[in-house]
């Protein structure tokens, strides 16, 4: 017995003592890239946010050219009315990037919500369910009644209902997100999403995509782990996102991260025509850098004359090296067309 | 004989039946389908144990210490995230480790946070203070870290040893008084040892381990073990005037081999850690210190004849486990491995400080006389100035 009790413990601390001893390699090498480019070989598992291909629950891909224009129908007096359903849940847990699981609060089931969009002046009418376990609303940024603010009109847990009702406007770039206290853990799990008011007279026809700057902190602890443009990580990084040159770009940039007081945006190989909130069709600045607070937004307009891979990304470093950067890859348009390729709404 | 039989068969089932209730009471409450203990959430714990940073890549060994399995699935380098390796596989059951691999262009005296963060997305830190080129034990950095383990561990204690004629010189009370002299050096080593382990718990090991009852633990385990040999080697001794002395030097050594283990593992990691300049102190701290070392491994000696070849040998038990701690601090360094040690060398001295005593008590008749006291005070003050120099 005695002796049992001596070989098991001594084997133990042996385990923990050298524990290389009882490991045993894997038979078949891994091999991963690293920032820089250097190709290292491993017997282990790879953990690479970067470079392996991830089966994504949110598909970023999709969500950037994605707009929600609604039920479309005309009213007696000519109004268009646009309607929307929005339900609220707050039990999901999504694999926010590679091999990390986090409990998102969302919007149709997705973080950021869906994008939705509207002209100057239609009717918009969003039928709001809180399916979620906790008091939830939605809070649009832009012209409504003070009844429609979603700040004092609580919407009960477990299938409370509400229905937004109000006149899109200005025209510009806006977000929406729950606004019941602690506001900041609502943002904070992924309760918010982009409105766009598209002006009477239309903007330039472009290839146009929507930018969700948003962070979350995993482990709670005052300071986001990860950083993204559209939730995922470096996800544009290893898919970069395809354009045309010579093509108009337009990008709506809405920053949603919370707990950091600013975020920024910074793109590469030329500059862009930056339009604040959007709300006016003159752009203030010829720049390749545009600070956001939070909630700040704003419209990228631009286009790429050669070929290649440009990156956009955070300038401030911490956060583009913690997941929010990006590249664009520039094609031949000519090239493209003739493959009868088209982008734009 | 049956009768005998059966009495032992109800001897057994009398000591196996509590454990069998227990067993079914365990299965009750924790086993499948019990809400019992369903309460409470359980949050992932993982120790980063050691970085060490080698060419254009730094490693980090990682420890799963918390009560749960856990997959490790990011890591990075103060702050950032890096595409990395985790070798042999991410997943780690409880106290199961492994090696992250974080390719980067370090570079040397900078500081670096290493962190590693968990599939429910915790992350954790280790920061490290200095970073310098992980020692590859090639044949000179072996032969590097030998010398000094002579310089420190053998040279000095062998200087000690030459105050034997001094001491077989002198008087009974006087002789008595440094024979108490060693206990005081003895006690003051086995605070310090028992210290050091506490220490190194505290800074790298993880609260699973319950670094002080560890410590104590095994220091208590080696205290009877060496107890129970120290015994049975003065009784195969016998009477014999000289075995006794020579029991009692051998055990000194040894004591202080185990301790001197610990200062070569702590000159050795100091070293690799990057602190070179605490390991030149450590060094000339330790040599110094050392000498009074082989003065405690000569004095119980001192009554019988000059046993020169005894004496070198004793010496040589006490001074060379220094290159092997300075070996293992400088290549492999672990702290529970550093931690379990010195704990022994505490309970190997607390034993000899113990046969001592028990020796003069044999010898001298009582403990409680005035030469003995003033040796066991002095013998600590001697071992407090000296270690300032560390």
């Amino acid at each position: 017995m005695a002796i049992v009790i001596a070989i098991v413990s001594f084997g133990f601390v042996g385990y923990l003592v050298f524990p290389d001893v009882y490991i045993t390699a894997q038979e078949q090498p891994e091999v991963f890239v690293t920032h820089t480019g250097a190709v290292v070989q491993t017997t282990g598992d790879v953990l690479d946010p970067v470079y392996t291909i991830q089966e994504v629950e949110f598909d970023p891909e999709k969500y950037l050219r994605d707009f929600d224009y609604g039920k479309v129908s005309q009213l007696e007096d000519g109004t268009i009315l646009r309607e929307y359903t929005i339900i609220a849940e707050d039990d999901k847990i999504m694999e926010v990037a590679p091999g990390i699981f986090y409990n998102v609060w969302t919007f149709n089931g997705q973080v950021p919500g869906p994008t939705i969009r509207a002209t100057e002046g239609d009717l918009v009418k969003i039928y709001f369910t809180n399916n979620g376990s906790k008091e939830h609303t939605i809070h649009f940024h832009g012209n409504h009644p003070a009844e429609m603010d979603g700040i004092f009109e609580i919407v009960g847990s477990g299938g409370g209902q509400f229905t937004y009702e109000f006149i899109a406007g200005p025209a510009g770039v806006h977000p929406y997100h729950c606004h019941v206290m602690p506001v900041e853990e609502h943002i904070g799990h992924g309760l918010y999403g982009v409105f766009i008011v598209d002006p009477k007279e239309g903007r330039q026809q472009a290839d146009e995509m929507v930018m969700m700057l948003n962070g979350f902190d995993t482990d709670f602890d005052g300071e986001n782990n990860l950083y993204a443009a559209n939730t995922i990580p470096f996800y544009y990084h290893h898919h970069p996102i395809q354009v045309n040159t010579n093509e108009l770009i337009r990008v709506y940039v809405v920053n949603m991260v919370g707990l950091d007081p600013i975020n920024n945006f910074h793109l590469h190989g030329t500059l862009y025509k930056y339009y604040p909130t959007g709300t006016d069709m003159i752009p203030s600045e010829f720049t390749d850098m545009t600070t956001f607070s939070q909630s700040e937004r704003g419209i990228l307009e631009f286009e790429y004359q050669d070929t290649g891979r440009y990156m956009f990304h955070a300038h401030l470093t911490e956060f583009s090296e913690k997941g929010w950067s990006g590249v664009f890859y520039a094609k031949d348009s000519s090239q493209l067309n003739m493959e009868g390729y088209a982008y734009g709404s | 004989m049956e009768v005998k039989r059966s009495s032992n068969v109800k001897t057994a089932v009398s000591v196996i039946i509590p454990f069998v209730l227990l067993a079914i009471m365990i299965g009750y409450v924790f086993g499948p389908g019990s809400e019992l203990i369903g309460y409470g959430v359980v949050l992932p714990e993982i120790s980063i144990e050691k970085v060490e940073f080698v060419d254009s890549e730094i490693i980090a060994t990682v420890r799963n210490t918390g009560q749960i399995s856990v997959n490790i699935v990011m890591a990075d380098i103060n702050d950032r995230i890096y595409p990395a390796a985790i070798e042999p596989d991410k997943h780690l059951e409880r106290f199961e480790s492994a090696i992250v691999r974080i390719p980067f262009e370090w570079n040397e005296g900078e500081p670096y946070a290493v962190g590693l963060t968990v599939d429910d997305g915790t992350r954790f830190e280790k920061q490290v203070d200095v970073a310098v080129p992980s020692i590859q034990p090639t044949v000179e950095m072996i032969s590097y870290f030998a010398v000094i383990g002579t310089y420190v561990g053998i040279i000095p204690v062998l200087i000690g040893l030459l105050w034997f004629p001094f001491i077989s010189k002198l008087s009974r009370s006087k002789y008595k008084f440094f024979l108490a002299l060693t206990i005081g050096l003895l006690l003051f080593l086995g605070i310090s040892t028992a210290e050091e382990a506490i220490e190194i718990s505290a800074n790298n090991l993880s609260d699973v381990f319950n670094g002080v009852l560890l410590v104590a633990t095994v220091a208590v385990v080696s205290f009877l073990a060496l107890n129970y040999v120290g015994e049975k080697l003065r009784k195969r001794a016998g009477a014999s005037k000289l075995a006794g002395p020579v029991a009692i030097a051998l055990m000194i050594a040894i004591g202080i081999g185990l301790h001197n283990f610990g200062e070569g593992l702590a000159i050795g990691a100091a070293i690799v850690l990057g602190e070179a300049a605490l390991g030149a102190f450590l060094i000339v701290g330790f040599a110094l210190h050392n000498t009074t070392e082989g003065f405690a491994i000569a004095a119980p000696m001192a009554r019988t004849k000059l046993m020169i070849g005894k004496l070198a040998a004793m010496g040589m038990i006490a001074g060379v486990p220094a290159i092997f701690g300075a070996w293992v601090g400088g290549f492999s360094y672990s702290p529970l491995a550093a931690v379990i040690f010195l704990a022994i060398g505490t309970g190997a001295i607390f034993q000899v400080i113990v046969s001592i005593m028990r020796w003069i008590q044999n010898e001298e008749g009582k403990l409680s006389n005035s030469s003995v006291l003033a040796g066991i005070a002095v013998g600590m003050i001697i071992m407090y100035i000296t270690s300032i120099l560390i």
